[in-house]
């Protein structure tokens, strides 16, 4: 068995062939992965000092530059141990980081010692963060694929899943989420050099499927008419009967839902936003493959939430891919096409942000019609970019590999747009107000702080007007997690916030098809638009 | 104006989506005349048929046939009460709604609005419509098709049971099968032994008249 041996100390053993991050991850030794050992963030460098190593591959070649593959540095989860072998560990961050929610509000802290964790449970991703209860830092944090993707990608195809395997099936789902929080939790607590049972406390912030499924819930009425949930109050449960590695007697908080598809992230997202004591007319809105939606104006809080679907994340596309290494972030069309990559790789897709700036660009450019529709291939401007695609147009961005924008791209993407700003249209008639009357839009979320102003109002997600009002809050539903991880007073005020918001269901809306219809109208003013 | 002309017109109009030229139209023939059924068969009809194809190809998408809608009913609403006598040909009458369980159904009304212009005898159950309504209503209205639709997942079960009940009534013969929306496919549709699905609305309407042995 071959010998990994660590500068500055410590050694350990695997078997031959092994990958050099699993390696050190079940040696407890290093844990920085965000892209779960797939090659593609290079955040998991290790310098290879002597010895044996598997031969660099093509995706190190193109993460690492040339002076760090001269000095050894790798990859840890493109490396395989192929017999004994010296490395160096990358220095440890020093000092706390800050959260990357960038809007933490001022609340007062439980008076405690010990640490805890904060939890942002998402469909897609599940993100962990160590937190000194004390002194209110973040000392690290980590995150994971949500490990229930093997049964969907979306909550509806999982709660499918426990309509057709019933409680084998909540069992599973329920199962899949704890044992990536425990992964996480070791990963963290290592880092940390503590151990689980130190944890005093875990908050979780989750959507209303994800909250039910976490707590061995069937999720079943969420996923038919009238979307009713099981339980909409705060939960406090007991971590080890769940199955989580911390203290014996830690307690799960659960963060209260308002309605279905109103989730413990968005109580979160609106307690971290400050929404309940806001005074001021404010648009929050979290954009995913569920948009959620709330407005505050003379003392209420409506929400809606919109089934923008998977588009603005790069998904049903047909140059789509998820963010990460060689997807064209973002596209400038100005007498030629400029692509911006990730990592400054070669191009090789159109992540969200990517689509959504392919689209702006095409619409200032005069290529696309106010109805999304591409103009003719002879009215075309220059450069021109437009050939034909069957009884369709394409817009051809990039030669090879091809990277282009189809007709029915753009539909994806209008389908999401109206979405989304038909959902805050209703809520601003529920309220009575006009979009100029907005003090304030934030956008939350991980995926929206991706999305530039000149983007979301380019392609009429948001109006233009709106554009000197626009706030991005970061991952407002970690923020709030932690929020809840450390302060009493923050739980019993989300409990009482939680109540008050008035859901409004965006499909019943009387008249809601046209408006719909409406928003889907790409934002092209009438001279520009010579060839409607 | 001749008849072809104001035709021609009111074809156009429907395609641009202009409902008060299409009324005005419409008005103007009542006032020349034209056989009130003349008009909705070779003006108002053959415009949304180009709606459609339009829609095929791209040009269109749901605002735009539903906006042309708009205008198609404008022009009914005038011309319909001028009909001398509702004709007696066979029109091919079909049962449409969104299964239990779900309430969106903005591609449900998409096919709805297809079929009334390709001259569809449509009743529409809206939405959330319980599964055993689809088939009384098909055996009291003699029905030919029934026509499913779901946006989730969770809901396309339904479609299954549907045509599960037909088998139990021993009437699945006397009935076609349509499903349709965002999640099913070609690949549910034949497991669950539905007799067609298409993935959009104006070629579900081709398909009906395919299955009927209409030639478009």
């Amino acid at each position: 068995m071959p010998t990994i041996n660590i500068e500055g100390g410590g050694s350990l053993s695997c078997r031959s062939g092994c990958i050099l991050l699993d390696a050190l991850l079940s040696g407890n030794t290093f844990s920085e992965s965000p892209c779960g050992g797939r090659g593609l963030c290079g955040k998991c460098r290790v310098t290879v000092l002597s010895g044996a190593v598997s031969e660099i591959t093509p995706d190190e070649l193109r993460l690492l530059d040339k002076e760090e593959i001269k000095q050894g540095v790798r990859l840890s989860c493109m490396t395989k141990v192929l017999g004994d072998c010296s490395i160096r560990l990358p220095k440890k961050e020093s000092g706390h980081r800050i959260l990357t929610g960038g809007l933490l509000p001022e609340f007062d802290r439980d008076p405690l010692k010990g640490f805890g964790i904060a939890a942002d449970i998402g469909t897609t991703t599940i993100a962990l963060s160590l937190l000194d209860l004390e002194s209110g830092k973040e000392l690290f944090s980590a995150s994971d694929i949500n490990p229930q993707k093997i049964y969907g990608q979306d909550v509806l195809t999982r709660i499918s899943y426990e309509m057709e395997h019933g409680t084998k099936a909540v069992a599973d789902l329920q199962s899949a989420v704890i044992d990536c929080m425990n992964l996480l939790i070791s990963r963290l607590c290592n880092k940390a050099g503590i151990s689980p049972e130190q944890i005093l406390r875990i908050s979780v912030a989750a959507n209303c499927c994800m909250t039910h499924m976490l707590l061995g819930i069937n999720a079943e009425t969420l996923g038919r008419s009238p979307y009713q949930p099981v339980f909409t109050e705060a939960k406090t449960v007991s971590a080890a009967a769940l199955g989580l590695k911390a203290g014996k007697d830690t307690l799960l908080y659960c963060l209260p839902q308002i309605s279905a598809y109103l989730g413990g992230d968005i109580t979160a997202g609106a307690s971290a936003c400050r929404l309940f004591e806001e005074t001021r007319t404010v648009l929050f809105i979290d954009i995913g493959t569920n948009g959620e939606i709330l407005l505050t104006h003379g003392g209420r809080i409506l929400g809606c939430s919109c089934a923008a679907g998977p588009a603005l994340e790069g998904m049903n596309i047909s140059c789509g891919m998820r963010a990460a290494e060689g997807a064209v972030e973002d596209v400038l069309i100005h007498r030629a096409v400029t692509l911006n990559t990730i990592g400054d790789a070669p191009p090789s897709g159109l992540c969200g942000s990517g689509i959504l700036a392919s689209v702006r660009e095409l619409i200032k450019g005069g290529y696309i019609k106010k109805t999304g529709a591409f103009v003719s291939c002879e009215l075309q401007p220059e450069p021109r970019l437009l050939i034909p695609d069957g009884s369709r147009r394409k817009a051809v961005l990039c030669g090879t590999p091809e990277i282009s924008v189809t007709q029915e791209d753009i539909r994806q993407v209008q389908l999401a747009k109206g979405a989304i700003l038909s959902g805050f249209t209703v809520l601003l008639r529920e309220a009575g107000i006009s979009m100029e009357e907005l003090d304030l839009v934030i956008v939350a979320g991980q995926f929206g702080s991706h999305l530039p102003v000149s983007s979301l109002t380019g392609i009429g997600l948001l109006p233009e007007c709106l554009s000197d009002r626009i706030l991005y809050a970061g991952n407002t539903s970690k923020t709030g997690a932690v929020m809840a991880l450390l302060s009493e007073k923050e739980r019993k005020k989300m409990e009482h916030l939680a109540k008050q918001i008035d859901h409004i269901d965006l499909v019943t809306t009387k008249g809601y098809e046209q408006i719909f219809a409406q928003c889907m109208a790409f934002p092209i003013k009438a001279k520009e638009n010579k060839h409607e | 104006m001749n008849k072809e002309d104001l035709f021609q017109q009111i074809s156009d109009n429907v395609v641009e989506m202009e409902d008060e030229a299409v009324e005005e139209l419409c008005e103007q023939s009542l006032r020349q005349g034209i056989d009130a059924a003349e008009t909705i068969n070779c003006g108002l009809i053959p415009g949304m048929d180009r709606v459609g194809t339009l829609y095929e190809e791209g040009e269109y998408f749901l605002p735009e046939v539903l906006t042309a809608s708009f205008a198609l009913n404008a022009g009914l609403d005038i011309l319909r009460p001028h009909i001398k006598k509702e004709e007696n040909k066979e029109r091919i009458r079909l049962v449409i709604g969104v299964v239990e369980g779900d309430t969106h159904d903005i591609g449900k009304n998409l096919v709805k609005i297809m079929s009334e212009s390709a001259g569809f005898e449509v009743i529409d159950l809206g939405r959330d419509v319980p599964l055993d309504r689809f088939i009384d209503t098909a055996e009291k209205e003699h029905c030919d098709f029934i026509c499913l639709s779901t946006l989730m997942t969770t809901t396309m079960p339904g479609m299954k049971t549907v045509i599960d009940h037909l088998k139990e009534r021993n009437i699945r013969d006397k009935y076609k099968v349509m499903i349709g929306g965002g999640p099913v496919s070609q690949k549910f549709a034949d497991e669950i032994g539905a007799d067609a699905y298409t993935v959009d609305a104006a070629s579900a309407v081709r398909k009906m008249k395919e299955l009927k042995g209409i030639l478009s």
